[in-house]
């Protein structure tokens, strides 16, 4: 049996475990809390095809995410689109975001393209941020085109709140789920298949690679493109989800939560981004009542990892 | 004419003050390959830093500029020994370093936080008044931040023109292989610089926070322009970042006074895209060959 | 009484091990000649004496003492000079201060001038290009800068690696001259060459590389009088 089919059987295996959890489990915080795992599940996995396959240091991975989460909410308010019909049109809006970021910043050199999508990721929230002109005047008060500091709600749901009354957030679960089950699949398809291989081979000798035609520049677009799909997703169903979406989906805190599951669990592997965000989760509920320590932990977790154990947990298996 | 002397004065004072964020950054770079993450909260550091030593234990403003440049000198001293020296072979170094120093920075940053809280201070080292110019008041503060900036460029400039230690810096910077065989210790030229970039970014951080007051998060902006600087400078250029710091500064003056304040940050980063896009080495970066 | 002794020394990048057990003695003295074919470990080895490159196995000796754990610039203080392959200068600094770069630690700083003058009278063209950029210069000149900067450190053993490589055959010539000037010197010097027929004519002693080992060594007269190595490397 090759690796990916393996993959994908545990894949679907893990999925079926989990669409049972809410039969056993019912309070409504763990199934809310799993159902954020699965929304930064599918952000992180395909952060990781862009960082640890595609080899793009890319930061803006998160501004994609606020993209898709943004553009759900605005087809929303502004054009009373249902969120079922708003989600994959936000989704191709991240699309085609990324592909512009990736067209100015993916020709130059790693530092440069980690720098500059920081950059991006930063105009876009200042625009957000300080854009403090009404836009229009709904009775809550004055509302930015971008939604401003304050940010949207009030755009619609779902549907589960009239189909299962107090039980929609086992829906929106569901919905998680499924989309982070999409997402993995995604990823072992790219990671065990040809262009994986090719990443690899490019990573492994560029020069070589770069002779018999494999240009860097087409494969790492196509996967830039590719994971904004999901991750502008992951926006829109975040959006749907919390019914608010506002600029701490920016935050530095945020960036920095994820980038250390992707560390943690090991950059460039098919599970280790999920085994990441599944113990920094926990861990992060463990430490919730310690406030700014919380922080300082977060930090320490993630330079420790990067000097000690660079391939992360992932890692320890092969050595 | 007021209005472009006013222009012109804003626009020297931030360049002036990005630009000693700036060459520590680049400094670092160019010796090490190392994008130092955590300088925002070397800044914040050096500001609250200054602000304890007067406000608190009363000292003088020179003394209180020294401490919070020595404290900034020892904790790149600090970043050098603990975070960048343990993976200085691997060959991912430079993904590495940028990730650590991440997580450092958050570290430094929490650490302030903790210290003197969230709520935002002013900075006791501030010159009330200004001198008239051409029909212009400009702010005695300002020409403080541009004497003081100017004096440490040109203290850096003679450091590694002048001096054996610059030269070794210089070497090393150009072809780490050669520099050993010339008998120049590396690791110990690492450890300078990175001392020497922490003092600057305290320096830095103290002007920053004297004109804007002090915040825990007070660094993110300053050092995230300055990396863009060096970006446009091309990555490790120290003399460039110097002048590219000068002509950010000013252009994020005019732009301040044409579009508002709020925006100047955004075109300034729309700006960079576009001459990076046109140049992507930077103005003054050369093509280099990728390392295979 | 030998200078430099390797034993046993091993050594590659990676994965990759390019030294498998390499045994290597330089006389006091002695002008000695590495050569052998290209990636059989010529350059690794000087690497490896120098520090550049850690041994994984295996001793360094020099004038008695291991060696093989210091850094590289602990070695330099020791007196082995590394002239290192292609031209590795400082490409932004003067010819000038490359050449005083040459010179950094204390010992050799205190003799700088008196070299800088030796240095100039062997290679006067560098006088002449002194304040250039080292960027700009020619490939032989660019050549002669890095000569000129390993003899600034003065030193006991001199190891350059590969002075006439992609050079044309009239700036060759220019620096075998340097090299026969050098040889008769005095000094110490270990040549890698790749030309092994033309440094066979200057060196005592030549050393023969296969596959990360010594496969013959003897002297420069013996060498091309031995059949088999008239067929490697003349083809008939």
């Amino acid at each position: 049996m090759s690796a990916g089919r393996r993959d994908i059987l545990l894949a679907l295996g893990f999925a079926a475990l989990l669409a049972m959890v809410p039969l056993v489990f019912g309070t409504r915080y763990i199934i809310s809390q799993i159902t954020l795992f699965f929304i930064w599940g599918i952000v992180v996995t395909q952060w990781n095809l862009v960082l640890g396959v595609a080899g793009i240091f890319s930061l803006a991975q998160m501004a994609l995410f606020a993209i898709g989460a943004y553009a759900t909410a605005m087809l929303a308010y502004y054009g009373a689109f249902p969120l079922l019909a708003a989600m994959p049109l936000a989704a191709l809006v991240t699309v085609a975001a990324s592909l512009l970021i990736g067209f100015a910043c993916l020709r130059l050199k790693g530092a440069y393209v980690a720098l500059l999508t920081l950059a991006v990721a930063q105009v876009i929230y200042l625009i957000v941020v300080n854009d403090t002109a009404c836009f229009t005047n709904p009775p809550s008060g004055c509302l930015p085109l971008f939604g401003g500091v304050r940010g949207f709600s009030r755009f619609g749901d779902l549907g589960f709140r009239d189909l299962l009354g107090s039980k929609f957030y086992i829906g929106h679960y569901y919905v998680g789920l499924g989309l982070l089950l999409a997402a993995q699949i995604f990823c072992i398809i790219l990671i065990r298949g040809p262009l994986g291989l090719a990443f690899r081979a490019l990573r492994d000798n560029p020069g070589y690679a770069m002779s018999r035609g494999v240009g860097r520049l087409r494969y790492q677009l196509w996967v830039f493109g590719l994971s904004a799909f999901f991750t502008g997703l992951a926006g829109a169903f975040y959006a749907a989800n919390f019914g608010v979406v506002g600029p701490i989906v920016f935050s530095v805190s945020m960036l920095l939560f994820l980038l250390a599951m992707i560390v943690v669990g090991g950059m460039g592997t098919v599970w280790g981004p999920l085994l990441g965000a599944a113990l920094l989760m926990a861990a992060d509920e463990g430490l919730r009542e310690f406030g700014t320590l919380r922080e300082i932990g977060l930090g320490l977790v993630l330079a420790i990892f990067v000097i000690l154990l660079p391939r992360g947990l992932s890692g320890l298996r092969r050595r | 004419m007021e209005i472009f002397i006013q222009v012109i004065a804003s626009g020297l004072t931030l360049g002036a003050m990005y630009a000693v964020s700036t060459i520590g950054l680049a400094l670092v770079y160019s010796a090490l390959n190392m994008l130092n993450m955590s300088q925002g909260a070397l800044l914040a550091f050096g500001g609250y830093v200054c602000f304890y030593a007067m406000e608190t234990l009363g000292l003088p403003a020179p003394v209180a500029m020294l401490a919070a440049m020595v404290v900034g000198g020892g904790l790149g001293l600090a970043i050098y020994l603990l975070v960048a020296r343990p993976m200085l072979g691997s060959p991912m170094f430079e993904t590495q370093i940028f990730i650590a120093t991440i997580g450092i920075g958050s570290v430094l940053q929490s650490v302030v936080l903790q210290l003197f809280g969230p709520q935002p201070k002013a900075q006791p080292l501030n010159v009330p008044g200004g001198v008239s110019l051409g029909g212009v008041v400009v702010p005695w503060q300002s020409l403080l931040i541009l004497t003081i900036a100017l004096a440490m460029l040109a203290g850096v400039a003679w450091l590694l023109g002048r001096t054996r230690a610059g030269l070794a810096i210089r070497a090393t910077a150009q072809n780490r292989d050669a520099a050993q065989l010339m008998g120049i210790r590396i690791g110990q030229v690492y450890a300078q610089v990175l001392m020497l970039s922490g003092a600057l970014a305290a320096l830095s951080g103290i002007m920053v926070s004297s004109l804007s007051g002090l915040l825990p998060t007070m660094g993110a902006d300053p050092m995230l322009k300055a990396f863009v600087i060096c970006v446009v400078a091309g990555l490790g250029n120290v003399p460039g970042a110097a002048i590219a710091a000068l002509l950010l500064g000013l252009l994020e003056a005019i732009i301040q006074y044409l579009f508002g304040v709020q925006y100047a940050f955004a075109i300034l980063l729309g700006l960079v895209i576009g001459v990076l896009i046109w140049r992507p080495y930077g103005l003054f970066g050369k093509r280099q060959v990728v390392r295979l | 009484m030998s200078l430099l002794e390797i034993e046993g020394l091993e050594a590659g990048y990676g994965a990759q091990a390019v030294l498998h057990g390499l045994n290597l003695t330089i006389g006091e003295g002695s002008f000695a000649a590495l050569v052998g074919p290209n990636g059989h470990g010529k350059s690794t080895t000087l690497r490896a004496i120098s520090g550049l490159l850690r041994a994984r196995a295996g001793s360094i000796r020099f004038a008695g003492a291991r060696i093989d754990r210091l850094r590289p610039d602990q070695i330099v203080a020791e007196g082995i000079i590394h002239v290192p392959q292609g031209d590795m200068l400082f490409p932004e600094l003067t010819v000038i201060e490359n050449l005083r770069l040459g010179a950094y630690l204390p010992k050799a700083a205190a003799e700088a001038r008196t070299r800088l003058d030796e240095v100039f009278s062997l290679l006067p063209k560098l006088r002449e290009r002194q304040d250039q950029v080292a960027s700009t210069l020619s490939g032989g000149e660019r050549r002669m800068v890095g000569i000129g900067r390993g003899l600034m450190a003065g030193g006991r053993l001199l190891m350059l690696d590969e002075p006439s490589l992609g050079l044309a055959p009239i700036v060759i010539d220019q620096i075998y001259e340097v090299v026969r000037h050098l040889a008769v010197s005095g000094r110490t010097i270990l040549v890698v060459e790749e030309n092994a027929m033309r440094i066979a004519e200057l060196a005592d002693r030549m050393h023969l590389m296969d596959n990360g080992r010594i496969a013959w060594d003897g002297l420069g007269s013996e060498f091309l009088s031995r059949p088999e190595i008239r067929a490697a490397y003349l083809g008939g």
